[in-house]
C-alpha cells in the first residue's frame, strides 16, 4: 500500500495569503473609487511613472517605484490638496490635467526620481568602498602593531582545542 | 767544592719536579722527595710537612686518578689513632704538580722503620710465636675492631703493607688501604678463595671475616719468614687452596707451635661461617684456647670431569675453568655431560636437577637465545659454586666489586657494555637468588641493582651508565669534562667548581651540564630529582635549560655559596631560549634588561626567579592567545571586506537602490507635509 502524499509545505500558503490581501485591498480601494473619482483621475494620469517604474523594473532589488513613486507623489500632492480643499469633482480634476502644470510637475519630479534612483547606488558604492578601505587599513594597523607586540608567531592560528 | 756541586744539583732536581703540592693550605707535599720504600702498588709516596707542626714525621701518597680511592673510609678514619694502623692525618683533592692536575692526597703518620717484608718473594726477619701475638695480632685486633665499630674494612691487610713504626722494632701497623678500590692490591694467596677468584678490582669492600683471613696469611708469612708458596703463581695458588683449603695450600708441613695451628686454622677456614670472628681472636688472645678447626673440603667426584683436556674432581675447580673459558664451557653444559657427572660421579641429585631445569629453560627461550645460554652458563656456574664471585662472560666480581670495577673502566674510557648487560640482564639477583640466605642487606642491595636497571633503561641526562656509576661509587669525584681538572666529591663543590670552569671558559654556548654532571648530582642529591633530571632532556630547549637552572638555584640557595658570578653569565648567555619562551617583546626586553644584573650580582636563584615566574608566563600565554585570536578576527574581516566582487557589488547595488528609495519616499513624505501646512494656514 502506498503511502499518503506528505502535507504541502506552509510557504505556499503564505503565498496564497499574500494574493488573497492584495485582492482586499484591491477590492477596498475599488469601492473607494466612487467616492474619490477626481482624485483617482488624477492619481491615474499623473502616478503612471511610478506604475511605468514598478513593472518595467527586474530582479531582487526593486526599489525604483519607491524612489520615483516618491517624488512622483510629491510633485501631484500640492494640486491633489487643492482639489480636495477646493472643487472635488471630475471636472475640475480633468481641468487640472489639461492645463499641463500637473503633468510637468509630477512628471518632472518623476523624472529627478529617476535621476536619484541611478545616481545613489555609484555615490553610495563609493562611499562604501571608501569607509572599507579606511577599516581595511585600521585593521592591517591593529595587526601590525600585534606582530610587533607579539612577534610573527601571533599569525600562527591557534590550533583548536 | 764537591758539597756545592751537590747542592746545585739539589737544587737544579726540585727546579725540576717543579713547585710542591699543599693539600688543604697545611700539608706541603714535596714532589722532589719520593719515598719509595713507602710507596704503595698503585700510590707513589712522597715527604710531607706540616706547617703548623713542621717536626711531625709524615708521608703522603698520591692517588692514581684512573682508580677509583675509598674516600667513605679516609672519612671514616681521618684522625683515627688505633694501635695498628697507621694514622690518617688528613686527606683530600690537591694540585699535584709533576701531573699537574689534581690528584687525591693521602698524609698519614711516617713508620720510622721499614715495612716488614719488602717484596713477597723476599726473605723477612721472622717473628716467633711470643712476639707475634703482642707486636702483631694484640694491635692487629684492635684495629679490627675500631674498623668494624667504624662500619668499614681494611682489605690491604700484608705484611708488604706492615710497617715497624718506632726504630726498636716493636711496634707494627698496617699502612695505607684507600688510595685503591678495596683488595686492589692484595696478591691473591692475602684473599680468600671467593675474593681470589673475584678480578682485583671488582672484589667489594667485603667484610670483617675477609680482613682475618688476610691477617692469617700475614701471621703466616710472617711466623715463617718467608712466602710458602713463592714459587707458586696466583692461579695455582687459587687452585691448590680449592683443592687442599687454605691452611694446608699455605702452612703445608711447616711446624708451628700448637697454640699458632689453632689460631691459624681458624683464621684460614675456608668457610666464611665458621672462619673465627674478633671475638673468637679475642678470646683465644686472652688466653682461652678453642678446639682447632677441621676443615672440611668439598666432596671429590668418583670420576673426574674431562674439561679443556684436564680432569675436575671437584665442583669449585671445574666452576673456576669453566668461567675462565666462557664459549667452551657452553656445549657440554647444554649436551647434558655436567649433570651426569652431577648425577653420577659427584652423586649430587639437587645440583643436577638444578642444572638440567637451568638448561631446559635456556634451550626453551623464545627470544634472544645467545642472552638466554649466557644466562644459563652464569646461573649453571652459580649451582657449582655459589659462594663464588658472579662470574658472567669472562668479567668475575663480587656484588659490591662492581662499582669500582665500572669506575675503573670509565676513567680509563675502556668498554662498559659488559657491565651494562649484567645490570640490564639482572645477572646480580641471579648470584642473590643462589645464595639462599636472608640477610637484611641481601635485599637491599639487590633492589639497589633492580634501580640501576631502571637508570639504565633511560637514555636522557642524568640517567644511564653515568648515574650508575656514580649510584655504585658514592664517593667518586665528578668525571665530567667540564670540570676540567677539578676534583668534585660533593655536591656542594660542584656549582664552585663549574663557576671557576666558567671563568675559565671561552666558548659560553655548550651547557654547563653534561651527562657526568646531570648524573652525579642524580646521584649525590639528597631528594629525588629524577623529574628534573628528565626534563634536562625536553626538546623544548627552553623547557630543559629551565630545569638545570632550577636544579642549580636550589643548590646554590641550600649549599652555597651565595655569589657565582662566572656560572650566573654562563647561564646568561644560553637563557635567549627561555626569554624567548615569552611570547610578549615588551617582557623580553624587560628580562634582557633585568637578567645582567642578576648575573653580576651571581645569583642564579634570582635568575630562575626572574625566569620562571609563573604568574607572568600564565598572564604572557593568556594575553598571547587573545592577541592571536584578535590577529585572526582582523584577518578574516579583512578577507570578508575584500570577499566576492560580485558579491560586494550586488550588496553595494542593493543598498544604494535601498538609499535612494529611502531618499524618494522621504521628499514625497516632506512634501506632503509642507503642502498640508501651507494649506492649513
Amino acid at each position: 500500500m502506498a503511502k499518503r502524499p506528505a502535507k504541502p509545505s506552509a510557504a505556499p500558503a503564505k503565498g496564497k495569503d499574500a494574493g488573497v490581501n492584495k485582492v482586499v485591498l484591491l477590492v477596498i480601494a475599488a469601492a473607494l473609487v466612487p467616492f474619490s473619482l477626481p482624485t483617482v483621475t488624477i492619481l491615474a494620469a499623473t502616478m503612471l511613472p511610478t506604475l511605468g517604474a514598478y513593472f518595467s523594473e527586474r530582479g531582487s532589488n526593486r526599489y525604483a517605484w519607491l524612489c520615483i513613486g516618491g517624488l512622483n507623489f510629491s510633485g501631484v500632492v500640492p494640486y491633489l490638496f487643492s482639489l480636495w480643499f477646493g472643487v472635488h469633482t471630475v471636472d475640475e480634476a480633468l481641468r487640472l490635467l489639461s492645463e499641463g502644470n500637473v503633468l510637468l510637475w509630477s512628471y518632472g519630479a518623476s523624472a529627478v526620481g529617476w535621476m536619484l534612483y541611478k545616481a545613489t547606488p555609484p555615490v553610495v558604492s563609493a562611499w562604501l568602498t571608501m569607509t572599507n578601505q579606511h577599516r581595511v587599513s585600521g585593521l592591517k594597523a591593529a595587526q601590525r602593531k600585534l606582530v610587533e607586540e607579539w612577534g610573527e608567531e601571533v599569525v600562527r592560528k591557534t590550533p583548536a582545542a | 767544592m764537591a758539597d756545592a756541586a751537590a747542592e746545585v744539583m739539589v737544587q737544579e732536581e726540585r727546579q725540576a719536579a717543579g713547585p710542591p703540592g699543599v693539600l688543604r693550605d697545611r700539608f706541603i707535599i714535596r714532589s722532589n722527595q719520593p719515598l719509595a720504600h713507602l710507596s704503595a702498588p698503585n700510590a707513589e709516596a712522597f715527604s710531607a710537612e706540616d706547617k703548623r707542626d713542621p717536626s711531625r714525621k709524615l708521608y703522603a701518597l698520591i692517588c692514581r686518578p684512573e682508580l677509583p680511592p675509598r674516600v667513605n673510609v679516609m672519612r671514616a678514619l681521618k684522625g683515627v689513632g688505633a694501635a695498628g694502623l697507621q694514622q690518617l692525618v688528613e686527606w683530600g683533592p690537591m694540585v699535584w704538580p709533576p701531573l699537574g692536575r689534581q690528584c687525591m692526597t693521602v698524609v698519614y703518620e711516617r713508620p720510622a722503620g721499614e715495612r716488614a717484608m719488602a717484596h713477597l718473594k723476599a726473605e723477612m726477619r721472622r717473628i716467633d710465636e711470643f712476639d707475634i701475638t703482642r707486636k702483631v695480632i694484640e694491635p692487629a685486633v684492635l684495629a679490627i675492631k675500631e674498623l668494624t665499630a667504624r662500619g668499614i674494612t681494611h682489605r690491604a691487610i700484608r705484611p708488604t703493607n706492615l710497617y715497624y713504626m718506632d726504630d726498636k722494632g716493636e711496634r707494627l701497623a698496617f699502612g695505607d688501604c684507600v688510595t685503591v678500590p678495596p683488595a686492589f692490591d692484595q696478591p691473591s694467596v692475602f684473599e680468600t678463595i671467593e675474593s681470589g677468584m673475584a678480578m682485583p678490582i671488582a672484589r667489594g669492600g667485603g667484610t670483617f671475616a675477609d680482613d682475618l683471613y688476610s691477617l692469617g696469611v700475614t701471621l703466616v708469612f710472617l711466623l715463617l719468614g718467608r712466602n710458602p708458596v713463592a714459587h707458586l703463581d696466583d692461579e695455582a695458588v687459587l687452585r691448590a687452596k680449592i683443592q687442599q683449603g687454605s691452611y694446608s695450600t699455605l702452612v703445608g708441613d711447616a711446624r708451628l707451635p700448637l697454640p699458632m695451628i689453632e689460631v691459624l686454622r681458624g683464621l684460614l677456614c675456608d668457610d666464611e661461617t665458621q672462619r673465627w670472628d674478633i671475638e673468637s681472636l679475642d678470646l683465644w688472645r686472652q688466653g682461652r684456647r678453642l678446639s682447632p678447626l677441621q676443615t672440611r673440603g668439598e666432596k671429590r667426584a668418583a670420576r673426574g670431569f674431562p674439561f679443556q683436556g684436564k680432569e675436575y674432581f671437584h665442583c669449585r675447580e671445574l666452576a673456576v675453568a669453566m668461567a675462565r673459558n666462557w664459549e667452551l664451557a657452553i656445549p657440554p653444559v647444554l649436551e647434558g655431560k655436567l649433570e651426569l657427572w652431577l648425577r653420577r660421579a659427584v652423586e649430587d641429585k639437587e645440583r643436577a636437577q638444578a642444572v638440567s631445569d637451568v638448561v631446559r629453560n635456556a634451550l626453551s627461550a623464545i627470544s634472544d637465545k645467545r642472552a638466554a645460554i649466557d644466562l644459563m652458563l652464569c646461573k649453571t656456574l652459580t649451582i657449582l659454586d655459589r659462594s663464588a664471585p658472579i662470574r658472567y662472560k669472562g668479567f668475575h666480581a663480587m656484588p659490591d666489586g662492581i662499582g669500582s670495577a665500572l669506575a675503573a673502566l670509565v676513567a680509563q674510557q675502556g668498554d662498559t657494555r659488559l657491565i651494562i648487560e649484567m645490570i640490564l640482564r639482572e645477572v646480580p639477583k641471579l648470584w642473590f637468588e643462589a645464595q639462599g640466605d636472608a640477610r637484611p642487606d641481601t635485599s637491599m642491595r639487590e633492589s639497589n641493582f633492580r634501580e640501576l636497571r631502571g637508570y639504565l633503561s633511560q637514555t636522557g641526562m642524568g640517567f644511564g651508565v653515568e648515574r650508575c656509576l656514580y649510584e655504585m661509587n658514592d664517593a667518586l669525584p665528578c668525571q665530567s669534562s667540564l670540570l676540567g681538572e677539578q676534583y668534585v666529591v660533593d655536591l656542594k663543590e660542584l656549582l664552585p667548581a663549574l663557576n671557576e670552569a666558567a671563568a675559565k671558559r671561552e666558548d659560553l654556548k655548550a651547557w654547563p651540564c653534561d651527562r657526568h654532571v646531570a648524573a652525579f648530582m642524580g646521584a649525590r642529591a639528597r631528594s629525588d630529582i629524577d623529574r628534573n633530571l628528565l626534563s634536562l632532556s625536553d626538546p623544548d630547549a627552553g623547557k630543559g635549560l629551565m630545569a638545570l637552572i632550577n636544579l642549580f638555584a636550589v643548590y646554590q640557595y641550600r649549599l652555597g655559596p651565595e655569589s657565582l658570578p662566572s656560572l650566573a653569565g654562563w647561564i646568561g648567555a644560553l637563557a635567549e631560549p627561555v626569554v624567548n619562551a615569552y611570547h610578549s617583546r615588551e617582557q623580553r626586553k624587560e628580562l634582557a634588561k633585568e637578567l645582567p644584573k642578576m648575573v653580576r650580582r651571581g645569583s642564579l636563584v634570582e635568575i630562575y626567579t626572574l625566569l620562571d615566574n609563573p604568574n607572568a608566563r600564565q598572564k604572557d600565554q593568556t594575553e598571547f592567545a587573545w592577541a592571536q585570536a584578535q590577529y585572526q578576527a582582523a584577518e578574516e574581516e579583512i578577507r570578508r571586506i575584500h570577499g566576492d566582487e560580485e558579491e560586494r557589488e550586488r550588496g553595494v547595488d542593493r543598498i544604494g537602490k535601498q538609499t535612494a528609495a529611502v531618499v524618494g519616499i522621504i521628499i514625497g513624505m516632506v512634501t506632503t507635509t509642507i503642502v498640508v501646512i501651507m494649506t492649513v494656514w
